[in-house]
């Protein structure tokens, strides 16, 4: 009797406050919306538009036309650039992950928690200094007379030509990436229960095996996250492939400037920023839910 | 029968300048069930963690089947432990789970399926076989880690408090399950735990640990009813205890002058000598109430403190005059005869047989 009598009494009373809309909250939340549909939504929606649009005498004039689609996607430079791109940011994910997995490994496992906190310091360090000045420095050693090919002359190998190549390249990705790949598997790993580990060597599980068997299965979340971030900068990284890789084959974002340059093309331009989005979008999306599937068997 | 299986032979552990682990010197005998109970920081995990192989004794030597153990490397040994957390694989279901040391250790995929089934049936836990270890409750995942670390089919399986993060009433459920494993198997247990009724509930024999060292080895029954000494009394804990100089030594008994009175205690093996320091137990079940002045005896006239149920057991905490703590453990319900309220007063009695001298030191 009392029961439902009660009920009825209350639930107008609790769902009130969700259903009404917290004026205050949403004042709050107004100008992080109102940026991004300023500075996010709206350009992203006025490039889909301008890829639509036509350049007649080198001036752009509103259309709607889909002659910059069929004419970019149509043509193998485009798909060379965007499989090339692919393939070098893979390059570039997977040595990353594999240079910082050693470094992130010792930092959480066997430096003392100061030597871990002042690894992360210094390693956050190099975003202090713009990407631009670092990568130029890399002339200085890695040009035919720089200063790595000077050491390899007195053993008597070289010069290698490692400016302008497909090394050049990875090491300007490295640059960008390897410093945030190694904090955040640093950090991933270092958060893992060591009585996991610990179970682990206890049941039989040698240190090394240790590795693949308990410490990537736990991380796996956090290691998928890093190689995403490594992928995208490197995908969308316009320094390296130009400056260090001498843009011999272009990747798209050379191949964006290029557009734009060529006959004010920025409607075709758009076609590549936007297979680029939706490349990346995929790339993310597909990461994320691996990063987060559980196994089989979870409910 | 009981040849020892393990040999701690001048054991010490120490962490930078921290001595966790004194100097310890005892053997696990083949087949018991050994708990090592001390207060938290006694070392007793660290001694755990020495016979795991997952720390090394800075001095001494640990000796497993006459081997010495202290270079082996812990993924060599056969000595599985229960973690306190459980330590519980999350990306694996639980059959996963106990299979992972059957295939560290080579197992064919038949033999280890078979093994992990037949396990997991023991346990009761067979129709969980698929499932994730975050979908289990805390009696299930109980279940899984042991059946992880026996599937190994050691000789000594160690447990570090794996009951404490369980619900009462499961920990009893459980402590009749590792007893009955422990007879039907007949392996090896050494159980660390800082709870002493698990500890008395299960094993045959006792460590007590403090500080680094052991207090008392005994059977539960030595160690409640004749503590070796101080460290022992207290912490076993409902023991009341006494100290106070020696007046008189007469053959089999002794009188002791303690704030408190004077009472008469047995001698027992200890030698005691007239005006030297002695301190004395009486168990707190051993304690009588009255509420007439008993006829001589051992008697203390105190105050009704507080009173703790537990089931049907109380234990009623009392003051004398000199502000001496006394314990009495009795079923609630004699005590309700006596119709008791805080601040009441009361006679306290016990026979001269139940107190028990403890060994200064």
């Amino acid at each position: 009797m009392a029961a439902p009598f009660s009920q009825t009494r209350e639930s107008p009373m609790s769902s009130n406050p969700e259903q009404r809309p917290n004026l205050y909250a949403l004042t709050w939340r107004l100008p992080i919306i109102f940026w991004q549909l300023i500075f996010f939504v709206g350009p992203v929606l006025f490039m889909v538009a301008m890829s639509f649009f036509l350049v007649k005498n080198y001036r752009m004039t509103e259309a709607f036309e889909f002659v910059n689609w069929s004419r970019m996607l149509t043509r193998g430079f485009f798909w060379d650039s965007y499989w090339y791109t692919i393939g070098i940011a893979t390059l570039s994910t997977v040595c990353a992950m594999c240079i910082a997995f050693p470094a992130a490994f010792a930092l959480a496992f066997r430096a003392s928690e100061s030597t871990q906190r002042w690894a992360i310091f210094l390693l956050i360090i190099p975003f202090f200094t713009s990407y631009l000045v670092r990568t130029f420095s890399w002339f200085v050693i890695l040009s035919e007379s720089g200063v790595v090919n000077a050491m390899l002359g007195y053993v008597g190998l070289g010069p290698y030509t490692m400016l302008n190549t497909n090394f050049g390249t990875l090491v300007g990705y490295m640059t960008l990436t390897l410093p945030l790949v190694v904090i955040l598997q640093t950090v991933t790993m270092a958060n893992i229960d060591k009585n996991l580990i610990e179970a682990a060597r206890n049941l039989g599980c040698s240190p090394l095996r240790t590795i693949w068997q308990v410490i990537i299965p736990l991380s796996k979340t956090g290691l998928i996250i890093a190689a995403i971030f490594c992928f995208i900068l490197s995908f969308g990284d316009f320094v390296a492939p130009f400056y260090l890789g001498g843009s011999q084959e272009p990747t798209l974002p050379i191949l964006i400037l290029d557009t734009t340059k060529s006959g004010q093309q920025w409607p075709r331009a758009a076609v590549v920023a936007i297979m680029m989005m939706v490349t990346l979008f995929a790339i993310a999306f597909t990461g994320i839910a691996l990063a987060y599937r559980k196994g089989k068997g979870a409910k | 029968m009981s040849k020892p299986l393990v040999v701690f032979d001048k054991v010490q552990k120490h962490f930078g300048d921290f001595v966790a682990v004194k100097e310890l010197d005892f053997e696990i005998r083949e087949g018991e069930f050994l708990a090592i109970m001390g207060p938290s920081g006694c070392g007793k995990t660290t001694t755990l963690r020495m016979l795991a192989g997952l720390e090394a004794p800075t001095f001494g030597e640990i000796r497993l089947n006459d081997r010495v153990m202290n270079d082996v490397a812990p993924h060599e040994r056969d000595t599985p432990l229960v973690w306190q957390s459980l330590a519980l694989f999350p990306f694996l279901t639980a059959r996963e789970n106990v299979e992972f040391g059957l295939k560290m250790r080579g197992v064919d995929k038949a033999e280890r399926k078979e093994r992990a089934f037949k396990w997991l049936d023991k346990m009761g836990i067979l129709e969980f076989e698929n499932r994730h270890i975050s979908t289990l409750s805390g009696g299930q995942k109980q279940r899984v880690a042991l059946a992880r670390s026996l599937v190994m089919e050691p000789q000594i399986l160690l447990l570090d408090e794996p009951l404490s993060a369980l619900d009462a009433h499961l920990v009893i459920r459980m402590q009749a399950v590792l007893t009955d494993l422990q007879r039907e198997l007949g392996i090896t247990f050494v159980y660390v735990t800082h709870s002493q009724s698990e500890a008395f509930a299960m094993a045959d024999r006792v460590i007590i640990m403090g500080k680094g060292e052991i207090g008392q080895i005994g059977t539960p029954k030595e160690i409640y009813r004749a503590p070796a000494n101080q460290f022992v009394a207290e912490f076993v804990g409902r023991n009341n205890i006494l100290a106070g100089k020696v007046k008189s030594v007469d053959g089999g008994t002794a009188r002791i002058t303690t704030p408190s009175g004077e009472f008469t205690v047995p001698t027992n093996e200890v030698n005691l000598v007239k005006d030297h320091n002695a301190s004395f137990v009486i168990s707190a079940d051993l304690v009588h109430i009255a509420t007439e002045e008993p006829d001589g005896g051992n008697k203390a006239y105190c105050k009704l403190i507080s009173e703790e149920f537990v089931g049907s057991m109380v234990t009623l905490f009392l003051e004398d005059a000199q502000g001496h703590e006394f314990k009495v453990q009795m079923q609630e319900r004699e005590l309700s005869k006596f119709d008791l309220h805080s601040g009441d007063e009361i006679w306290l009695s016990w026979d001269t047989q139940s107190a028990h001298v403890l060994n200064e030191s």
